[in-house]
């Protein structure tokens, strides 16, 4: 721990920080360009000179190369660090266009910034300009090659951090060029990143081209709702229309980065058939009006059929302040407590992350740093794509991943692959089956350092989980724990596990003997979240009455008998507890509204004068039902109330958009025990596995216009032996037999995946959309041909 | 002008290559024998190290004790890099002795090797050197032929493997931790020292990088001694012959071994015919493009590291390029900068876009159009890119500049006050 | 001159690929291969080499475009490298790129209608004793007077047509 002083400040910082990282603890922001926190210094930009006055070797120093030594004394405003930086800023600008006025990246621009603090303001150069001939790198990233500083940033996040092999650098001298062999769609998942970390206007994002000066931009911390790993994000939008989402920094979950589909998958948002009038019985009205009448209905329905007539159904979408609200207000109509997971199977595994394992529940942070990643039963790029870049971090600092999974699992990274099937996990978790393999992956564990399990729910489920539970703890020892990773169905199906007081009777049964008359769905859908959902569609058509708080159009708000209008992460304050029970609050960036561009056709200034915002009624869930309970506190208050009746929640007051979250506390240690329903064994040939797409599969990225060039086909997925056993070709059509009907399908084989099983990706608003993900393997057949 | 004892070119003959008969004739090998024979690995080294042998690729670090640095305990593999990527303008001095002697810096690197406990060699040679490649290759399958290279060498134990990489153009290449990346098939920027080759260099692992030179001056040290060695130079503190490659404006252009410290004025005189068509002498490059130029004040000046730097230059790799009284100095300083400029990597910033700001203002002031702000402009770039680049590039090509400005800045104020080149009609 | 590795190459790389623990090394020796057999490096043969060595097209073209020996686009048949650094230039080299230029009738960096030659400025090609100098191929020739650079040029041509 040196001690040091800089610019007369003395800073103690840990061993092996560097000159720059003292400064910045200091609140010195050394100009620069090359560093990057995640990515590190590599002292190509030269920008971040200072003088060294005592120390080891004196001198001019690149801050971000020379490591911070005790005693030094460091100066950044000498003349000689000064007028060496100015000069840096001549040089990048030699070739930097003057096109700031035009620039996409005006009002956000590094080297804007940089440029000015480096202190050169006069051009003395008057000679050409280098240009290049841009790239089309996609429908999501924009190059302007001729801006271009060359500080390799790009390159460095694409292939060192995030895995990319089709971007890089090209060409030397002054002419280094950044991009890929041939025009074409950056193939990585995390391509949006360059352009968060490019530091000028060479790479923007191509969604957002044109659209907003960044200076008019309306920006919120927010927490990204596609999947349940919580990532830090920023949305941006303008004229009611979400229009970038950029990457938050939260370096306990997604540290500096996000996925493209966090990125792109946001324009669920603008979804013309959005909910954005109160409806009642078909006819648009006030959401005061509406409140009224479903408090009426509800109460009506209990004085006619008693309390159990009534079921709420919360859901992992909904904030945990809309969740509790359901909560409280189905309790004081004495009612069953809501359902928070649709799913039987899902509910179950997320019972066991809140519960038991709670105590072992590893970051994403964590797992970056893990020596040894066992990933059982999930497809990180597929179900949490941030998960697959913590991998590769872990890989990139010595760490072993090994993958135990039927899907053809790909990752940016070197692992081991065992393509199993669920059955066969489960059997070998419980200790059923050969027990080699798992035998040398205990051994493995128990001598790791900082083991990390990895357990996809969906594939697991309940079962599965607690039995990764058993093996975390066996592998446990005095020095650490063996930690666990579990991938939850939705970003916050934690904070719905943490509210259920007991596991409910399944929501199907019970409509289906018509015990309930009434349903409140709370940004559920369950025609699309139950696993038989042709019979729950068949159930609900029998209610006598739905109620539907969303944000997104589903089968349930188009059913609505009464439907209110919420708004989406991005237009409300809340909480979601992500996977590892972090608490993580967001913050609203946008007001609710119908798009201008919508409203307008595109004209501006609108041509009609309304008195209230069109498209302005959504409001966040939870504001709704405190009007539904008479009450009106401040968010703050209301996370109060949550604290006393819910201990684990302690902290959710202190909670501030954009922080690192609070872990709840840990539950005690009872155990949830699970029924084994789980089946150890399948007969038949071939068994068909519903999974996860990274892109389409969750509605809120199935919704999103944006993502469209990253979306499958609906397709079937077999290993080559079955498909040669039956004859087929790889890229014919094939027919798809299940119990749910035939499917005409392209088939594509994969000899990474497991064999005995066939893939189908789930994908609303696509005849697939009736396979939900999170359930056992069902019977199947393929044939060849039509059929 | 005495006769000087020759080493390194021994056998050379004109238009002719000394291949393993020739050379084992005039002793060649019998240094390997008697390093793997008589003397242990850290024998060799000290034995190097008394030598004072320094490095003859341009920066003229101590090889003995570049090699006492070296992890040769160190379990696993190791290699040695032959740097033969020989493109500083002005100096060929390898080319010429690979084309003479090719089994000279075979044997240099076994020993050097041994001396390393090193088990893989590479000599990275430039793609120019299409006949010096397919000698090293005939080369090296005659000493494995022979038992020089391979397992056990010599019934020592010892195994050594020898490559020759064939490069594709790039002068940054001859930095070593390009040449590393090079060799390696990626992208060859320098790398960040440290860690330094002796510790992560090639493929990760401890690797030392000598040129071709100064490997092969390694045998005859062994054969001679290093008091032997030391007394071949006319310097106190200069050891050996060197190999000086005269280009330029002199009579005659050519590559002779002399010692160490021969004076700039023997070596123009004697050597290279005196400065061409009667001219007189006004500047030399002393030791290849990167050299601060010497003056006529500076002809008697022995040519040795200690003695270069004295007078604010180096003695770089020996290239000697002579310039006559009509030569511009900043048409010449603008000629090589403009070889640095476009042979940058890329990577850092003062070299990537500094130096081809220099070479703009070069270009401006030697048109007649520069301003004394441009002269003002010019030192600040000089006093800036200094020092101050990732490796040693954009630092070799201020070299020239420091020249220009130290020794001939009235020239450059001529261009600037005439508004001409006084050196065109 | 089109095929971009012969069959026995293209086996003695594959083997030689096998048995190393870092195939990338033979980055340049393939591209040089696919050069010397089919004049320069087309896209396709930087696809090949990436095939070879299990690395992407971009990863291969990193590489490919940093050399500048490595001729990503078409060259004559005989590439004419003229050195212009400081010891050809001091001796005469400028007016030897002029002469070749003019007598061409081609700049640097294009080929002649025949498609025999391209001219291209090179930095020093290790002939300073021998400036000026000119590289054909892989061929220096030095010291050139603008005759001798003629001479050259005529007997290139001579080997193309017979």
């Amino acid at each position: 721990m040196p001690t040091l002083t800089i610019d007369n400040l003395s800073v103690t910082i840990p061993d092996g920080s560097t000159i720059f990282e003292a400064a910045a603890q200091l609140g010195i922001v050394v100009p620069h360009f090359c560093y990057h926190h995640a990515l590190g210094a590599v002292g190509a930009c030269r920008m971040c000179a200072v003088t060294v006055v005592e120390g080891k070797m004196p001198g001019l120093k690149m801050s971000c190369m020379t490591p911070a030594e005790e005693g030094m004394v460091v100066e950044t405003d000498t003349a000689q660090a000064m007028e060496f930086r100015e000069h840096v800023g001549e040089w990048l600008m030699t070739n930097h266009p003057h096109d700031c006025p035009v620039c996409d990246e005006g009002g956000e621009c590094q080297l804007q910034e940089m440029t000015i603090s480096s202190g050169h303001g006069v051009r003395n150069y008057r000679g050409n300009k280098r240009t290049y001939q841009n790239q089309d790198l996609g429908p999501f990233i924009a190059q302007e090659m001729n801006r271009c500083i060359q500080c390799y940033r790009c390159a460095r996040t694409y292939q060192d951090y995030c895995g990319g092999r089709d971007f890089g650098p090209m060409g030397s001298r002054q002419r280094v060029f950044f991009g890929r062999f041939t025009d074409g769609m950056l193939e990585s998942d995390f391509s949006g990143n360059i352009v968060d970390v490019c530091p000028t206007g060479v790479l923007t994002d191509k969604t957002f081209r044109f659209k907003t000066r960044l200076w008019d931009l309306q920006q919120a911390p927010s927490i990204c709702p596609h999947c349940s790993l919580g990532c830090a994000t920023v949305p941006g939008g303008r004229y009611r229309e979400i229009q970038r989402v950029v990457s938050g920094v939260n370096v306990q979950t997604n540290g500096h980065f996000i996925c493209d589909r966090g990125r792109f998958g946001s324009s669920y948002v603008n979804h013309p058939k959005r909910p954005r009038q109160a409806r009642v019985d078909g006819t648009n009205v006030p959401v005061a009006q509406a409140l009224n009448r479903l408090r009426d209905k509800i109460a009506g329905v209990i004085a006619e059929h008693g309390p159990g007539a009534v079921a709420f159904v919360g859901s992992g979408r909904a904030s945990l302040e809309a969740n509790w609200l359901l909560k409280q207000w189905a309790r004081s109509l004495k009612c069953p407590a809501p359902v928070f997971e649709l799913h039987p199977r899902r509910g179950r595994a997320i019972r066991q992350a809140v519960g038991p394992l709670s105590s072992h529940l590893a970051s994403l942070r964590q797992v970056r740093k893990s020596d040894l990643v066992l990933v059982i039963g999930a497809d990180p790029l597929n179900e949490a794509p941030m998960l697959a870049l913590a991998l590769r971090q872990a890989v990139r600092e010595g760490g072993r991943i090994v993958v135990l999974d039927p899907r053809p699992v790909d990752l940016p990274c070197v692992f081991e692959h065992h393509p199993l099937t669920q059955e066969q996990i489960l059997c070998l978790l419980a200790g059923r089956c050969e027990t080699g393999l798992l035998n040398n992956l205990l051994s493995e564990l128990m001598t790791a350092r900082r083991p990390v399990l990895v357990g996809g729910s969906d594939l697991l489920g309940g079962v599965g989980l607690q039995l990764l539970g058993h093996l975390t703890e066996s592998c446990d020892n005095d020095d650490r724990y063996c930690l666990i990773h579990p991938l939850l169905p939705r970003v916050n199906s934690f904070g719905g596990g943490l509210l259920e007081d007991a596991p409910q009777e399944d929501l199907l049964e019970r409509l289906e003997n018509g015990r309930i008359k009434a349903l409140v769905c709370l940004e559920s859908d369950p025609g699309s979240e139950h696993p038989e959902a042709g019979r729950m569609q068949l159930a609900l058509s029998r209610l006598d009455y739905l109620a539907v708080f969303d944000c997104l159009p589903t089968h349930a708000t188009r059913r609505a008998d009464l439907l209110l209008p919420t708004a989406t992460t991005v237009e409300g304050d809340g909480v979601y507890i992500n996977n590892e029970g972090r608490m993580q609050a967001f913050s609203a960036a946008l007001q609710p509204g119908i798009p201008i561009a919508a409203v307008t056709a595109g004209q501006h200034p609108p041509r009609e004068f309304m008195p209230e915002t069109p498209g302005s009624q959504p409001q966040p869930a939870w504001q709704m039902l405190q009007d539904l309970l008479g009450e009106r506190h401040s968010v703050t208050a209301l996370r109060r109330a949550m604290e006393q009746s819910e201990p684990r929640l302690e902290g959710m007051s202190r909670l501030q958009p954009g922080d690192e979250g609070i872990k709840v506390a840990p539950q005690d240690p009872e155990p949830v025990e699970e029924s084994t329903v789980e089946i150890w064994s399948q007969d038949g040939d071939l068994r068909l596995l519903p999974v996860q797409s990274c892109y389409g599969s969750e509605v809120a990225s199935s919704l999103s216009q944006t993502v469209t060039p990253r979306l499958v086909t609906p397709r079937l997925m077999v290993h080559p032996q079955e498909a040669q056993q039956r004859h087929l070709q790889e890229g014919e059509d094939v027919t798809l037999k299940t119990a749910h009907g035939l499917f005409r399908l392209r088939l594509f084989c994969d000899e990474r995946m497991a064999t005995r099983r066939a893939i189908v990706p789930c994908l609303p608003g696509t005849p697939l959309e009736i396979f939900v993900p999170g359930g056992l393997s069902l019977p199947c057949d393929i044939e060849g041909g039509a059929s | 002008m005495k006769q000087t004892e020759q080493l390194l070119f021994k056998n050379r003959r004109p238009g002719e290559t000394a291949f393993l008969k020739e050379y084992e004739g005039s002793g060649g090998y019998l240094g390997l024998k008697k390093a793997v024979r008589e003397m242990t690995p850290k024998e060799v080294c000290e034995l190097v190290k008394a030598s004072g042998l320094r490095g003859r690729g341009g920066a003229g670090f101590p090889t003995g004790v570049k090699w006492s640095f070296f992890p040769a305990e160190n379990p696993g593999p190791k290699y040695l890099v032959c740097n033969c990527d020989e493109m500083e303008p002005g100096t060929y001095k390898d080319g010429e002795l690979l084309k003479a002697d090719p089994h000279q810096l075979v044997e240099g690197m076994i020993i050097a090797a041994y001396a390393m406990q090193i088990d893989t060699g590479y000599i990275f040679i430039r793609y120019a050197y299409k006949e010096q490649f397919a000698y090293l290759e005939r080369a090296i399958v005659e000493a494995t032929e022979a038992g020089y290279l391979g397992k056990d060498i010599l019934g020592s134990g010892f195994g050594f493997e020898l490559h020759v990489h064939g490069s594709a153009g790039r002068y940054i290449l001859g930095e070593e931790t390009a040449l590393l990346n090079g060799l390696e098939g990626k992208r060859p920027n320098p790398r960040s020292k440290p860690p330094f080759p002796a510790v992560r260099g090639l493929f990760g692992r401890p690797t030392t990088v000598n040129n071709v030179e100064t490997l092969a001056n390694i045998q005859h040290i062994v054969n001679g001694g290093a008091v032997w060695f030391k007394d071949l130079a006319l310097t106190v503190e200069g050891a050996g012959t060197k190999l000086y490659g005269l280009s330029g404006h002199l009579e005659q252009t050519a590559c002779f071994e002399l010692p160490v410290g021969i004076s700039l004025r023997e070596l123009i005189d004697d050597y290279g015919g005196g400065v061409w068509q009667g001219r007189a002498f006004k500047s030399c490059l002393p030791g290849g493009a990167s050299t601060p130029f010497l003056t006529a004040d500076n002809l008697d000046v022995a040519l040795d590291y200690q003695t270069l730097e004295a007078v604010g230059s180096r003695f770089g790799t020996a290239g000697v390029t002579v310039f006559d009284d009509r030569t511009c100095m900043v048409a010449v300083t603008l000629n090589l900068i403009r070889f640095f400029a476009r042979e940058s990597c890329g990577w850092c910033t003062p070299c990537r876009d500094g130096l081809p700001l220099v070479v703009w203002l070069l270009e401006k002031i030697e048109r007649g159009q520069g301003t004394d702000d441009d002269l003002q402009m010019l030192k600040a770039q000089h006093r800036n890119i200094c020092g101050n680049s990732f490796c040693a590039l954009a630092e070799g090509a201020m070299g020239p500049v420091d020249g220009l400005l130290s020794n001939f800045e009235q020239e450059v104020v001529d261009h600037i006050q005439k508004g001409r080149c006084p050196f065109t009609a | 001159m089109m095929e971009l590795l012969t069959a026995e190459q293209l086996d003695k790389f594959t083997v030689q690929v096998a048995g190393l623990e870092h195939p990338r090394e033979l980055i340049i020796d393939l591209l040089r291969s696919v050069q010397d057999n089919h004049g320069w490096v087309p896209d396709e043969g930087v696809a090949l080499v990436a095939k070879i060595l299990g690395l992407t097209p971009l990863e291969v073209e990193e590489v490919a475009t940093f050399y500048d020996k490595i001729f990503r686009q078409p060259v004559g048949r005989y590439p004419i490298h003229i050195c212009d650094s400081i010891c050809c230039w001091s001796r005469g080299g400028d007016a030897l790129a002029t002469h070749l230029r003019e007598h061409l009738g081609i700049d640097f960096g294009e080929t002649t209608a025949d498609g025999l030659f391209t001219l291209l400025p090179s930095c020093c090609l290790g002939a300073c004793g021998r400036a000026p100098a000119i590289m054909v191929g892989q061929n220096t020739y030095g010291p050139l007077t603008t005759d001798d650079a003629d001479r050259i040029v005529d007997a290139l041509r001579q080997e193309a047509q017979g």
